[in-house]
């Protein structure tokens, strides 16, 4: 038995984007439309919470020689042109906003002796605009908005229901299909409108700075339900992630003046940008990284056998250390024994951030198909959504601010849309959910050999040598091959755990299954586009060939493997230069 | 869950012997010779009840449900290199389990190797990957801010990401069990649903009488950095019900609000933007509330984030007084 739950608006996800959608949905009806909040984990875990660093927005135009073109700029110029500009604009005019709204929810940005909120520099960026709150600001803001949410009417929160389908019907949303993982129960959620927030899909890869959450589900549902993707060969790799663990040492350490060192303690990056050093964009820094590793200059970690550079804080100081970068501290202690007031810290790129994602116009609507029409009542906010303002490399700190503005866009022009279609639902899902519900029972049944474990191991050790930082033709060829070969065992898995109640089993092989989906998009996307540019680097190709390759991917799902085509970037201001730092 | 009982004499005479020990040599400062035949036969029979306990440990691990597996925890390639194959040291972990139905908790014994950066949660990982897909626990950034593992291991309440494997081996195992405070939904997972009401009875929100200009946010809140200071140890808290499993009081009466809820409500008492000020004090003035808390201390001994419930606690009573005495003075 499927129980039916109806709202006005369904958000699907609880990190910074779909919470702040759904509370600027409310405000701006009233606080009277009903509002379903939809999270896999409890809503305050989601992965917005383990965002370090700060957020990008120019506060004060002129303090500081900055202005929202210079923003806009670096944002652009850090994507390799591959932006849409005129999204890049909404982007830098709006990111203030959110800065002062989170400060009115009570976040602890940190201050300058005449009380305005404080800069720190961060990489790619011409001039300091990052505002922060120590190195724990995406907890600080997600834990603000839980506590802001939950004081306002109709809006109800269902922690930990796990969703599986996206039902449309004639391109129209028509309803979200799930688990409560608790009872086991499934679930249809019928609303008029849904904005998806469900993050990226990093989890493709083992070495990752991202939560074990970051599956990418909702990306997955929404290209199986035909939604086109968007240049999801672009995966950020971050410069500095912690060695073994892949956990983050976040670029606001860089920011505050750390420098990053091979074993012969040279600070390397005056060999690949020698104007911005350790704050580049982060796909010039991870691939210096691994070049110096490939050179032999890395050093080798007892115990995990790892290669790695050094990331150096101990000229910044102890005080300096713990104010600014406390959980780094913490991190470091809690998990190597090592205090980078003494020690250097031990660091290597992983993946941590998916360009691509949901193809969306510039207020988050999400395209359909076959057309340039969006889909009525269906929005994409946060990193599921490409909108696109990263392009091909997204700049530190852009996100959280990403996340705020078009949680609020896609917010109130989800609340407009819904309370303009007052009554009835327009398109029954109920005939929808048997299909889904069927896959469900397939699932659970499943008696296989193929552990689905077994097959994340291999798709992410795939996916690390050949999608990693340097690219090669051969190498992704190959990665796809294997990527082929894991759908087909998936077939054959075996489901252990038959139980109702919480059986993360079930959950895990449905992961499993969007993961395989996201990464076989990724490495088509990659194949085909014959050019480096921003995160994807070939060495085929030494250069970005704006010519040829100026535009956007698009991936649409066929059962014989995604359709690919594209369409131009939008150019407003900036033309393309040659990227130099 | 009731195995983990017949481990009890065992640490009570892990416990007993060494304080006998210190009571002999006190004695025989001042009654040496009635020290002889009292402390002398304690002692031995104290060791002898820790190796017969000793004895019952093993008993219960022979009687374990499940059978012993064998299993490689590994950090994640290096190109051309296969880290299963070095040496890990062996280890078990032991976890109560309670499966939906079933009436009585179990323990289940696996066998892993580790390594010196092995967590705890890294263990869980390799069981569910690699060796039992029935076990449920939860778990999501794996770098101690999302709050999600939260559980007690070998006895103390602490989140699995954030405990060293090989630093905290008894016996070479970790022994792991679900919080107690909480319902238990299965396995390690325990239904927070209260937790989380109690933490949303406290308004724990900035409070403004401005709704509609604290929404819109046209310019920032002034506040100095030293105000910042005041409640910023008090706002770390990531929600994940440690010190609630904690506090001895939350244990025998569940309508003490409990420690989290409490603290929270100090974090916004004390930030200077927040304009609910003493009300804040007064929502709380009550034995479920405030009056509740009886000092043990234990919610910021197993904090992971640092925060101090306890004296967030002390500090809201000693306001509470001050403001019940002024409002007698006015009345």
């Amino acid at each position: 038995m499927t129980e039916v739950l109806d709202f006005d608006i369904v958000v699907l996800g609880s990190g910074i984007a779909g919470m702040s959608a759904a509370i600027h949905a409310s405000k701006s009806q009233n606080e009277k439309v009903r509002i379903a909040v939809i999270s896999k984990l409890h809503a305050m875990r989601s992965h917005s919470i383990a965002a370090e660093g700060g957020i990008s927005g120019v506060l004060y135009p002129g303090q500081n020689d900055d202005s929202y073109d210079l923003h806009a700029f670096d944002t652009i110029k850090g994507s390799d042109y591959l932006a849409d500009q005129d999204a890049v604009s909404i982007l830098v005019k709006n990111a203030p906003k959110e800065i002062r709204f989170f400060e009115h929810l009570g976040v602890p940005w940190i201050r300058e002796e005449n009380e305005e909120i404080q800069f720190r520099a961060f990489g790619g960026m011409s001039v300091k605009r990052t505002a922060f709150a120590a190195d724990k600001t995406g907890f600080f803001m997600l834990r603000a908005l839980y506590d802001y949410l939950t004081g306002i009417e109709n809006i109800k929160i269902f922690h930990e229901y796990y969703i599986t389908h996206l039902l449309l019907s004639e391109k129209r949303f028509a309803g979200l299909f799930g688990i409560n993982l608790a009872t086991g129960e499934r679930v249809l959620f019928k609303a008029k409108a849904c904005i998806i927030a469900t993050g990226g899909y990093a989890r493709v890869f083992g070495f990752t700075t991202t939560s074990y959450s970051s599956t990418g589900d909702g990306i997955a549902m929404a290209y199986r339900a035909g939604v086109p993707l968007k240049d999801m060969e672009f995966i950020q790799f971050h410069p500095t992630a912690l060695v073994p663990s892949g956990i983050l040492i976040t670029e606001a350490s860089r920011g505050e003046g750390a420098y990053l060192k091979n074993v012969d303690g040279e600070r390397f990056m005056k060999d690949y940008a020698p104007a911005k050093m350790e704050l580049a964009p982060r796909d010039i820094v991870s691939r210096a990284i691994i070049t110096e590793i490939n050179k032999g200059k890395g050093l080798i970690q007892e115990g995990s056998g790892m290669k790695y550079v050094n990331l150096d804080l101990r000229h910044l100081g102890k005080d300096k250390i713990n104010f600014k970068l406390p959980m780094i501290r913490e991190i470091t202690i809690k998990n190597l024994g090592l205090d980078p007031i003494e020690e250097p810290i031990p660091v290597r790129p992983a993946a941590h951030f998916t360009m691509g994602g949901i193809h969306t116009d510039i207020n988050g609507s999400v395209m359909s198909a076959d057309s340039s029409i969006p889909i009525a009542g269906l929005w994409a906010a946060g990193e599921c959504g490409c909108v696109s303002i990263h392009g091909s490399n997204r700049l530190g700190s852009n996100s959280l601010s990403q996340c705020a503005v078009w949680g609020r866009i896609t917010g109130i022009e989800a609340a407009r849309h819904a309370s303009q279609h007052k009554g009835q639902h327009p398109v029954s899902p109920n005939k929808l959910v048997g299909n889904a519900e069927k896959d469900l029972d397939r699932l659970i049944a499943m008696d296989g050999d193929e552990s689905p474990y077994s097959i994340r191991e291999r798709m992410q050790n795939a996916m690390e040598e050949h999608m990693y930082v340097f690219r090669t033709a051969k190498g992704m060829r190959q990665a796809l091959k294997e990527i082929l070969e894991l759908k087909r065992l998936s077939k054959r898995i075996g489901i252990e755990d038959k139980g109702k109640i919480f059986n993360t089993n079930m959950r895990d092989a449905f992961e499993i299954s969007n993961l395989l989906e996201l990464s076989e998009v990724s490495i088509r996307s990659a194949i085909n586009r014959k050019e480096s540019r921003g995160a994807h680097a070939v060495l085929e190709y030494k250069e970005r060939d704006d010519r040829e390759w100026l535009k956007h991917t698009i991936a649409t799902y066929s059962k014989k493997g995604p359709k690919l085509s594209y369409i131009p970037v939008k150019i407003t201001n900036w033309k393309p230069k040659p990227r130099e730092y | 869950m009731k195995t983990s009982l017949a481990l009890a004499p065992m640490y009570a005479a892990m416990m007993g012997v060494p304080v006998l020990m210190v009571l002999y040599l006190l004695a025989l400062l001042f009654v040496p010779a009635a020290a002889h035949y009292v402390f002398v036969p304690l002692i031995i029979i104290g060791l002898l009840a820790f190796g017969i306990s000793g004895m019952v440990e093993v008993y219960v691990k022979g009687h374990a449900k499940s059978p012993a597996l064998s299993m490689f925890n590994h950090p994640k390639k290096e190109k051309g290199m296969n880290i299963s194959e070095l040496p890990g040291n062996p280890a078990e972990l032991i976890v109560t389990r309670l499966n939906a139905g079933a009436k009585e908790a179990d323990r289940q014994i696996y066998a892993l190797h580790i390594s010196r950066f092995t967590s705890v949660l890294d263990m869980l990982c390799a069981v569910k990957e690699k060796g039992d897909q029935t076990l449920s626990f939860r778990y999501s950034c794996r770098m101690g801010i999302c709050g999600s593992c939260a559980m007690v291991i070998n006895g103390k309440p602490a989140l699995a990401c954030e405990t060293n494997a090989m630093k905290n081996l008894r016996n070479g195992a970790i022994n792991v069990q679900p919080m107690q405070a909480h319902p238990i939904l299965k396995d390690l997972v325990c239904d927070l649903d209260e937790f989380f009401a109690k933490h949303l009875s406290v308004t724990p929100r900035l409070y403004r009488r401005d709704k509609k200009g604290q929404y819109e946010a046209q310019e920032e809140y002034p506040q100095k950095q030293s105000q910042i200071q005041e409640f910023l140890p008090y706002s770390y808290c990531i929600m994940c019900g440690l010190c609630m499993d904690a506090c001895p009081v939350v244990n025998v009466n569940p309508d003490f609000i409990g420690p989290q809820p409490l603290s929270q409500a100090y974090r916004y008492y004390k930030d200077s933007r927040d304009q609910l000020n003493v009300k804040r004090l007064n929502e709380i003035d009550t034995l479920e509330g405030l009056w509740g808390c009886e000092y043990a201390g234990a919610c910021s001994k197993v904090c992971p984030k640092g925060v101090d419930p306890a004296s967030a606690i002390q500090l809201m009573k000693k306001d509470t007084m001050k403001s019940n005495i002024t409002n007698e003075k006015k009345g």
